[in-house]
């Protein structure tokens, strides 16, 4: 039942995309004067805190599943976000927004780009994973003993240059 | 000149250029100060024949002017004080005096007033023969003569006529030919005379002369080393005609036209006849004064073998005209608005940013949009009632004198976005031949840089509000006791009158301690009824209504309130403060209407939300990466506040008393989100402070105040505002939101280029400020102002603005303490002074060959003075033992809120000598106008004088001052302990003229004044002026001197 835990983390990447997503497009409706800046305060603080615990639990999960590797890609942002709550800078300060505007954006892009690398490594293992599950189930085809990295690398091969 | 000198009658011109001209040229003047120094070697005995022939000739209006003695300081020093200004002309030219030939004129002695001035009687032109020291009342000119042996004196001496000046300057350009000294056909009795005595005044006395439109030029006399070689060489280049002086831009428009002077000398050379023609033409003959670069310089190296440096503090320049506004550029663009609401860092805008980058000081801006215009300038009011006001439909900019119509006058173009707009039928006018409008002299917006637009329903979102006051008193034992609740309450009692907006004033009161108590102040009661609310976790208001109430009806009650106040609580002994809750409640009763709320905090919050802890006891936190963290509010609760209240057009203006560690750093966000103003009176007693609280009190209830606010800045494509500094919220990117507005408050913002090239021929800013007048009216108040697009950073320099420039970083190193460390703020400013200096000098120093010395444009002489002041000013200055933490926050938020003219007042402050006055030898407008500089050296023991930086009046008693003016002032108890004393009127004349002179200066001022009364018995003469920029000097240059 590996894949349900990759659908499970590949659901809460996404969240943790769409959250992403939503504050920059916050940021950017307060750049272009469609939202006032206590609308925007009010609106990213909601999504702020929960973001952090789904980061965090996304993180946790890696560890005590065993995916080392994971777990330890995952704890940058973790680390960053830790970082941030502790010094309590972690919401929105309506009255600096816009000092803060350029910088808020470009750390809310970096962490965008994280996820984005990992919903790639998510999606393929959590494909292989059904692969396997399908395999499993269909009959005992030596592939399942196949790690996954010598798939991804025999389909590499297989792909017609 | 020559005339009026009986001496010297002889004076013979020159033949102009021709002596000169071609032969030596290169060396043509020698400046006096081989005469000066003590080389005698610099001399050299008469030129080649070409020199000898000395035509007589007259005139020399150039030279002649006479330095009244009275400033001079005594050669003795050592080091003889030069301007040194670049020469302009090439050095072929002989720029010989002559030409300068000007209608002789006295110059009356009191130009001269500056401090160092010799009576350098002799301009250069004349015999030699003239004894160095002249008595001071005979003008010398001897200007054809010029040429000879000090022709460069003789430069700067014009200077002090503005007529001869300009004259002068062109035709003086001197050639630069700075290593050739020569002797001046009268050799001969220069090197006769004594190194430094005579010649040495002789010098001098030439550059002293302040020219008038300039401020004292002696600021730029340099020290110099007589014995150094090498300062004194540059010297002889350095010294060019004051031309260059000529502030801004008139070197550029080229001399006005000086009365018909023959040109005395014959346009020989190259040179001669550049110089005919300014004189004469007065063209902008821009070309040939390439060099004529108005920049003066300072050398400062050291006299080998001596102990002193090289720099003589009495030879800096000083502000002592105060802020001094660049005039000449209001006068080239007559349409912009005054200075007094609009000010650039410099009115050239880089063509690019490779240009801007160049330029290393902030290039921004600081608005100040409601300043106190003087009577007779009032911005004119227009209603566009019938037609709507008319904006661009584009960018939404106000119409403004820059606009240009078309079409007929059917249609316009905007100027800030080149949109073709058309004209509303009710506004359309013919054009005239010219394509000016017709009716062009009755639309003051088409013709006037500020204007106020009455503006019409669709600007409200609501109906305009009523000034309304609330009054958030702290009542715990401390504010009992150090009788502030006295002060207020009386204070506000007899302000009431005067209050803004009557009689739809609305006032209301809240006191707190560990409870909060309201008053009911229905016009229907005979005394206010207190409720209290003691529930602090959950905070109500007992009653919806009457709890602000409309003054004129519920005066009675109000007046009552007022006078039972101080009695009210006197048995108190309550030592909590239940501040934030009290503040939640104060929000509840003015969020319907908005309004001004004004709170006395005696006590560090202890209860409730927004509780503060004392912080700042920790000496080890100092000198950390964490000091700043205390400049910082620790609590959000207060940044939360101040953004709720900025959101329902509350002010917060905070008067913060406490003997104690009171955490302005936090309270006082709240008047930094809401466009108000901390006040901090530390250890408040009523007996001592009481004074400058009421004054600062009434005028905060009193000023004209503009309210519900959004003020914006608009530009011209190609540039931007990226940043804003001041006391203030953004609501969009470009929307400053001001709950209210007052003349004392400015903001800046700083400009960035958008685009790589900048094509326009100039660019146009606008302020808008959107508010309701207290009467109740809406208003749009706009500012316009042209600045030109300029490609030469020589241009930058020349149209910059010092007192714009230190405003606005003023607000960027404040807030730069807010995330680093003061040292680091400090150091950033005085990198970017360098740095801005070091460019310009390697614009001019090569070409000049000025090594060796520092050089600086006229336009920021004062920028490295403000720049130590501004290290040296109280949010800034030296570690934490220097300045409490309180002192130093609340010290930060007011400077963040200052217009220029105060903040340059608070950082260089006034300082007269009044016992003169007080014994009616001199009169009283005298005595203002002669501020003395700031240094231990210009306090006499025996005199008195009043130290008066806009927020205080010090009033120093000299230890051997005569007992009489003491007890006259300070009444019987003068002899014991100054520190205790209060200052009031006696009843004699000596005490009535002190007070006068404390008055007066108080409302030319216009902030506030308290008496603080110091001796010199313990010491304290360095305390007072511990932060005087100048103090201390000596031992410690100025940041710029690195160069």
């Amino acid at each position: 039942m590996e894949w349900v835990l990759w659908l499970i983390f590949f659901i809460m990447n996404l969240l943790l995309m769409a959250a992403n997503i939503y504050q920059l497009i916050c940021l950017a409706d307060l750049e272009a004067d469609y939202l006032n800046p206590y609308e925007l305060a009010s609106r990213m603080n909601a999504v702020i805190v929960p973001e952090f615990l789904l980061h965090g639990a996304f993180c946790i999960l890696f560890l005590v599943t065993g995916h080392w590797f994971m777990f330890l890609l995952t704890l940058l942002p973790a680390y960053y976000n830790a970082k941030k709550y502790l010094a309590r800078q972690h919401l929105i300060d309506v009255t600096e927004v816009f000092r803060v505007l350029n910088a808020e954006k470009k750390a809310r892009i970096f962490k965008l780009g994280f996820y984005i690398v990992f919903f790639v490594l998510v999606i393929t293992r959590l494909a292989f994973s059904v692969i396997n599950a399908v395999f499993d189930e269909d009959d005992d085809l030596a592939i399942t003993k196949v790690p996954w990295y010598l798939m991804l690398w025999f389909a590499l091969e297989a792909m017609p240059r | 000149m020559g005339t009026e000198n009986p001496k010297h009658p002889t004076y013979q011109l020159r033949p102009a250029a021709t002596p000169f001209a071609a032969p030596q040229s290169a060396t043509p003047f020698v400046s006096s100060g081989p005469v000066v120094g003590s080389e005698a070697s610099a001399f050299r005995p008469a030129p080649p024949s070409s020199q000898i022939p000395t035509p007589p000739f007259s005139s020399g209006p150039l030279v002649g002017l006479e330095a009244p003695a009275p400033g001079y300081r005594p050669p003795s020093l050592g080091r003889s004080n030069e301007i040194v200004r670049p020469p302009p002309p090439p050095p072929s030219s002989l720029a010989n005096g002559p030409p300068l030939t000007g209608p002789f004129q006295r110059f009356p002695a009191p130009q001269f007033t500056t401090t160092g001035q010799v009576p350098a009687p002799h301009t250069f032109g004349q015999p030699a023969v003239l004894p160095p020291t002249r008595p001071p009342g005979g003008a010398i000119s001897s200007p054809p003569v010029s040429l000879q042996p000090y022709p460069q004196p003789s430069p700067i001496s014009m200077g002090s006529s503005p007529q001869n000046i300009k004259t002068g300057q062109s035709s003086m350009s001197f050639p630069p030919s700075s290593d050739q000294p020569f002797s001046p056909p009268r050799p001969n009795v220069q090197p006769s005379s004594p190194p430094m005595g005579p010649s040495y005044p002789i010098a001098r006395g030439n550059f002293q002369p302040p020219f008038p439109g300039y401020a004292s030029l002696q600021p730029n006399t340099v020290a110099q080393a007589p014995g150094q070689p090498d300062s004194f060489s540059s010297q002889h280049g350095g010294y060019g005609p004051p031309a260059p002086q000529i502030p801004f831009l008139a070197q550029q428009r080229g001399y006005m036209p000086v009365p018909p002077v023959p040109p005395v000398s014959a346009p020989t050379g190259l040179y001669a006849r550049d110089q005919m023609q300014h004189y004469g033409i007065a063209p902008p003959i821009a070309t040939s004064q390439g060099l004529a670069e108005d920049f003066n310089s300072l050398s400062l190296g050291s006299v080998p073998g001596s102990f002193n440096t090289g720099l003589d503090p009495a030879a800096l320049p000083r502000p002592l005209e105060g802020d001094v506004e660049p005039k000449s550029f209001a006068e080239m663009y007559p349409m912009n608005c005054s200075s007094r609401y609009l000010r650039l860092t410099t009115s050239g805008i880089p063509n690019s940013q490779s240009l801007a980058s160049r330029w290393h000081v902030p290039l921004g801006a600081v608005v100040c949009p409601l300043a106190e215009a003087p009577d007779g300038e009032e911005v004119p009011i227009v209603n566009f009632a019938t037609t709507g006001i008319i904006r661009c439909r584009r960018c939404r900019t106000y119409v403004n004198p820059y606009v240009t119509f078309a079409d007929h006058g059917r249609k316009w173009r905007c100027n800030i976005c080149s949109f073709l707009n058309d004209v509303p039928g009710d506004y359309f006018a013919h054009l005239d031949a010219s394509g000016r409008r017709v009716d062009l002299d009755q639309r003051p917006e088409l013709t006037k840089g500020s204007v106020e637009f009455i503006a019409p329903a669709e600007y409200m979102v609501r109906p305009p509000m009523p000034p309304s006051y609330i009054f958030l008193i702290d009542a715990s034992i401390s504010a009992v006791k150090s009788g502030m609740l006295e002060v207020v309450a009386q204070t506000i009692k007899s302000c009431l009158d005067n209050l803004p907006g009557y009689p739809r004033t609305q006032i209301g009161f809240i006191t707190f301690d560990s409870t909060i108590h309201f008053y009911n102040m229905k016009s229907s009661l005979m005394q206010p009824q207190m409720m209290v609310v003691s529930d602090l976790d959950d905070i109500f208001i007992p009653l919806p209504d009457d709890l602000l109430v409309n003054l004129s009806e519920s005066r009675n009650v109000v007046d009552a309130f007022l006078d039972s106040l101080p009695s009210m609580f006197k048995g108190s002994m309550n030592v909590e403060s239940a501040f934030g809750p009290a503040l939640k409640a104060a929000f509840m009763v003015m969020s319907q209407l908005g309004g001004k709320l004004l709170i006395f905090q005696n006590t560090l919050p202890s209860l409730g939300a927004g509780r503060l802890r004392l912080r700042g006891d920790d000496i080890r936190v100092y000198g950390t990466d964490k000091e700043h963290a205390l400049r910082l509010p620790e609590d959000p609760f207060y940044k939360q506040m101040a953004a709720d209240f900025t959101k329902y057009q509350i002010a917060v203006n905070l008067y913060a008393f406490s003997d104690k560690y009171t955490d302005v750093a936090s309270l006082g966000t709240l008047a930094k989100y809401t466009g108000g103003q901390v006040y901090y009176y530390p250890s408040f007693q009523s007996t001592i402070h009481g004074e400058k609280l009421r004054h600062e009190l009434t005028r905060d209830l009193t000023r004209e105040t503009a309210w519900e606010a959004v003020m914006r800045i608009r530009c011209g494509k190609g540039v931007r505002f990226t940043s804003y500094h001041g006391n203030f919220m953004l609501r969009s990117t470009d929307l400053i939101a001001l709950p209210a507005v007052d003349c004392d408050k400015a903001y800046a913002a700083q400009l960035s280029l958008e685009e790589t090239l900048l094509t326009t021929q100039s660019v146009y800013f606008q302020v808008a400020l959107l508010y309701t007048s207290s009467s109740g009216e809406r208003r749009i108040r706009v500012h316009t102002a042209e600045a030109p697009v300029v490609a030469d950073l020589g241009e930058m320099y020349r149209l910059a603005d010092t007192g714009a420039i230190i405003s606005l970083f003023s607000r960027l190193a404040i807030e730069k303490t807010l995330s680093y460390k003061l040292e680091e703020a400090r150091n950033a400013i005085q990198l970017r002074i360098v740095k801005a200096l070091r460019e310009y000098r390697n614009l001019y120093a090569v070409q000049h060959r000025l090594s060796g010395r520092m050089i600086y444009p006229e336009s920021l002489k004062f920028l490295p003075l403000y720049g130590l002041a501004l290290c040296k000013s109280t949010p800034l200055r030296g570690g934490y033992a220097d300045v409490q933490l309180d002192e130093r926050c609340a010290a930060g938020f007011t400077m963040m809120a200052l217009p220029v003219k105060n903040l340059l007042k608070l950082l260089y402050p006034s300082l007269f000598r009044v016992d003169d006055h007080l014994l009616e030898t001199e009169e009283f407008h005298n005595i203002l106008k002669k501020r003395l500089p700031l240094t231990s050296g210009s306090l006499d023991t025996s005199g008195l004088y009043i130290y008066d930086d806009g927020f205080r009046f010090v009033i120093w008693f000299g230890m051997s001052l005569l007992p009489g003016i003491a007890r006259n002032l300070l009444g019987e108890d003068f002899a014991a302990d100054y520190s205790m004393v209060t200052l009031s009127e006696h009843d004699n004349d000596m005490s009535r003229k002190l007070m006068r002179i404390l008055k007066k200066p108080a409302v030319l001022i216009a902030i506030l004044t308290g008496f603080y009364n110091y001796t010199d018995k313990s010491n304290k003469k360095r305390n007072i002026l511990f932060h005087d920029p100048d103090d201390s000097i000596d031992s410690r240059q100025p940041p710029v001197m690195v160069n």
